[in-house]
């Protein structure tokens, strides 16, 4: 048991752990991670895709919404925007995937300060409803910017390779995507231990007591919407190689409360817990489907008539019963767990 | 001795990797044939995909009475995907990887067909779209995509045709409202083709957002616009908000609606209205002898609450799996995916007894069944009546 630490460089202090046996969890999971495609069949190599890009879209909501407190429920457009633009500089400009890729979370953070400038003095549902707002109007010029977006036809993706990597195949996509979620995931745990992210928090502690420390709110403010829109508009880029289908469909409002219920779910303002929020609300539908196969006959006249209903009721129900006894989260119940075991055989 | 190490050799590899071909097809076993339906289960738009999923049992049902296909009986998978595309795909991939199909028959709405359409080419999936025959299915045309189905376009533009021809006053003004989407391009696309094909008044054209409720400003824009025909392309409750609307402002109109209205929940609502509204489709309505011989085939096969579900959806799904059918015995034992699809290609004058006009994918856009009935509702009773029969417009 660790009793205290003492670091003697700046660099130590910044370190994203000192502790060996956590790096050497880190690396297992690194293992496990690489080796996964060999070990499961595509059905199941496409949901671990779909859990990555989850991670990399709800990271980017909660540097906005828990680390910085500024509420939003637009996220569908800034996916939306970022899926539109990876895939119009694919196929019609024909841009390389890594030149497009990151053009999109550009585009996309480009376009958040449309949102980020009006909404400075904005706070709670105020700024919900205006991020709210803004999805639609993304919507609105989606479809009636027919000569740039396509309208409502959507767009199609070709086969494409990046780095070797032929992103038509599960295989390729995983890996591909699985990079840019470790990078994406890197990259917000060094913001958020930086004076950005400190700042960021500040701001969403009290802000105006933030202000008086001499964090300029505006800048912290657009900044935060503006790294938040990057990663929101990768994810959107990954979904579109995903799927290789974009139209304005796939971008229902649900996905906003989606991106909120991961954040939730996982503990606000913490990464690992944006990541355990996003594995587990993308698994909770397969490991009802999976339950309800084991306890109920499949082929009884109850189940085909309601197993639809069912799953989605059981849906709803384990997220609210979740949050009632354990409102921190995933990561809050990770900790009890780890402080439990830390404590044994002794109570605390 | 070389020779015959050699041969030996060769044998060896061909006993091992042989088998293994033979056995490659998916969802082909000695006693069974998987088809796969991602349907629209839950949701606000469930009656859609409970309907789909009757028809495929109702036709896995009957072909299996029959003996199956040549010995192997149909087993239909169904996955939901809630009328969200992302889950279509995901859908689909279960039924490929976990669930391994065969062919895929039902394909919810047009933006869900698209999203699977990737998976589709790849695995060279034969597939029969029923429930969403848009332009954009069918062009570009996936050489194992079929397509039965008029498009909005063509059934607009058959219901307006009639209007002029024996509804309307003469001068007439018309008047769209449509939903902004690649749905509503194409009802906006039959009525352009009636305004100039005919020469006639074009009042108004509104737009309006999927999901809007209220249409009192659009009917106070229609009404101001003199509009006395009206090209209805809203759907099942904003189809009926509209009439409502239009009905408050005492506007005396000829309604063409879209064939989802057709529907006996639809009539329902619609109904309140007061406007003998036509609809133009390509399957045929409840009314239709067709229909009625339909249910009293299929009763054996069907639970009450089966009973109650079936709408047209279930017509179309049912003659789309019969089709596949009929391609899959061409095969005879040796069942392929890509034996199946060259007999689709060769499918002519397919007769749905009744409940399409008869089927032929031997054309370039491997797209049948596009003839269209003009229907108009009898308020008394909500039937429909038949004004034309099976036309191609």
């Amino acid at each position: 048991m660790r009793t205290g630490h003492y670091k003697e460089t700046y660099g130590e202090l910044i370190a994203l752990s000192d502790s060996n046996v956590v790096w050497s969890w880190v690396a297992a999971l690194g293992v496990f991670v690489v080796i996964l495609p060999f070990l499961v069949g595509n059905y199941t190599l496409s949901l671990a895709i779909s859990i990555l890009i989850a991670i990399v879209g709800a990271i980017g909501l909660n540097l906005l919404t828990g680390t910085t407190g500024l509420i939003s429920i637009g996220q569908s457009g800034f996916l939306a925007i970022g899926a539109y633009a990876n895939a119009l500089l694919a196929t019609d400009y024909g841009w390389p995937v890594w030149a497009s890729l990151p053009a999109a979370g550009i585009v996309a953070g480009a376009i958040s300060l449309l949102v980020g400038i009006p909404s400075l003095r904005l706070k709670g549902l105020y700024l919900a409803i205006t991020t709210l707002a803004f999805s639609f109007i993304v919507n609105y010029v989606i479809l009636y910017a027919e000569p740039i977006t396509h309208g409502p036809n959507g767009i199609f993706l070709n086969d494409t390779k990046v780095f070797g990597l032929d992103l038509s195949t599960d295989r390729g996509l995983y890996y591909f995507v699985l990079g840019v979620t470790v990078l994406v995931t890197l990259a917000s745990l060094n913001i958020l231990r930086s004076r950005i992210g400190r700042a960021w928090l500040a701001i969403r502690d009290h802000d105006i007591a933030a202000r008086v420390m001499g964090i300029d709110l505006v800048r912290y403010k657009l900044l935060a919407f503006a790294v938040s829109s990057f990663f929101v508009g990768i994810a959107g880029g990954l979904m579109s190689l995903q799927i290789r289908f974009i139209n304005i469909d796939v971008f229902g409002f649900l996905l906003s409360i989606e991106a909120l219920a991961i954040i939730i779910l996982g503990g606000f303002g913490s990464i690992a817990g944006t990541i355990m929020g996003a594995v587990f609300l993308t698994l909770l539908p397969e490991a009802i489907r999976i339950s309800l196969g084991l306890f109920v006959d499949p082929g009884s006249s109850a189940y085909t008539k309601y197993v639809y209903e069912i799953r989605g009721i059981a849906y709803g129900i384990v997220i609210v019963v979740f949050l009632r006894f354990k409102p921190d989260g995933l990561i809050g119940l990770w900790r009890d767990v780890r402080k439990y075991f830390a404590n044994w055989p002794l109570a605390y | 001795m070389k020779q015959t190490l050699r041969m030996t050799l060769l044998a060896l590899g061909a006993a091992l990797v042989l088998p293994g071909m033979a056995a490659a097809e998916p969802g082909v076993t000695d006693t069974e044939i998987r088809i796969g339906d991602v349907n629209i289960m839950t949701g606000p738009a469930s009656f859609i995909g409970q309907a789909v999923a009757v028809g495929s049992k109702v036709a896995a049902a009957e072909i299996n009475a029959a003996g199956g296909i040549n010995g192997r009986k149909i087993v239909i998978k169904t996955e939901d995907d809630g009328y969200v595309p992302s889950r279509s795909f995901q859908a689909l991939k279960k039924l490929l990887e976990v669930d391994d199909i065969f062919a895929l028959n039902g394909t919810s709405g047009t933006a869900n067909v698209l999203a699977m359409m990737p998976l589709i080419t790849k695995a060279n999936l034969p597939t029969v779209v029923t429930t969403a025959p848009n332009e954009l299915v069918y062009t570009p045309v996936r050489p194992s995509v079929f397509t039965i189905g008029a498009s909005y376009e063509a059934s607009f533009y058959a219901q307006l045709k009639y209007i002029h021809e024996n509804l309307a006053p003469k001068g007439a003004v018309y008047g769209l409202i449509r939903q902004d989407d690649d749905f509503g391009v194409a009802v906006e696309n039959g009525y352009a083709r009636a305004i100039k094909e005919f020469g006639l008044k074009d009042g108004i054209r509104l737009r309006y957002k999927k999901g809007q409720a209220d249409f009192a400003a659009e009917a106070v824009q229609m009404k101001a616009a003199g509009v006395q025909v009206l090209a209805n392309g809203a759907i099942i409750a904003q189809a009926a908000n509209v009439l409502k609307e239009t009905r408050k402002l005492g506007m005396d109109l000829q309604v063409a609606d879209v064939w989802s209205e057709i529907m006996p929940p639809s009539a329902k609502l619609l109904v309140p209205a007061g406007y003998s509204y036509l609809i133009g489709d390509y399957i045929s309505s409840m009314s239709d002898p067709a229909a009625v011989k339909f249910m009293a085939k299929a009763k054996p096969y069907m639970t009450d609450a089966d009973v109650a579900a079936v709408n047209r959806y279930t017509f179309i799904t049912y003659a789309g799996l019969k089709v596949l059918a009929k391609a899959m015995e061409a095969c005879g034992k040796d069942l392929t995916r890509a034996c199946t699809v060259d007999n689709l290609r060769k499918i002519k004058n397919f007769d749905t007894e009744g409940l399409t006009a008869p089927v032929s994918f031997d054309n370039e856009r491997q797209l049948g069944g596009t003839a269209i009935k003009v229907y108009q509702i009898n308020l008394a009773d909500q039937t429909f009546k038949t004004l034309t029969d099976y036309k191609e417009y």
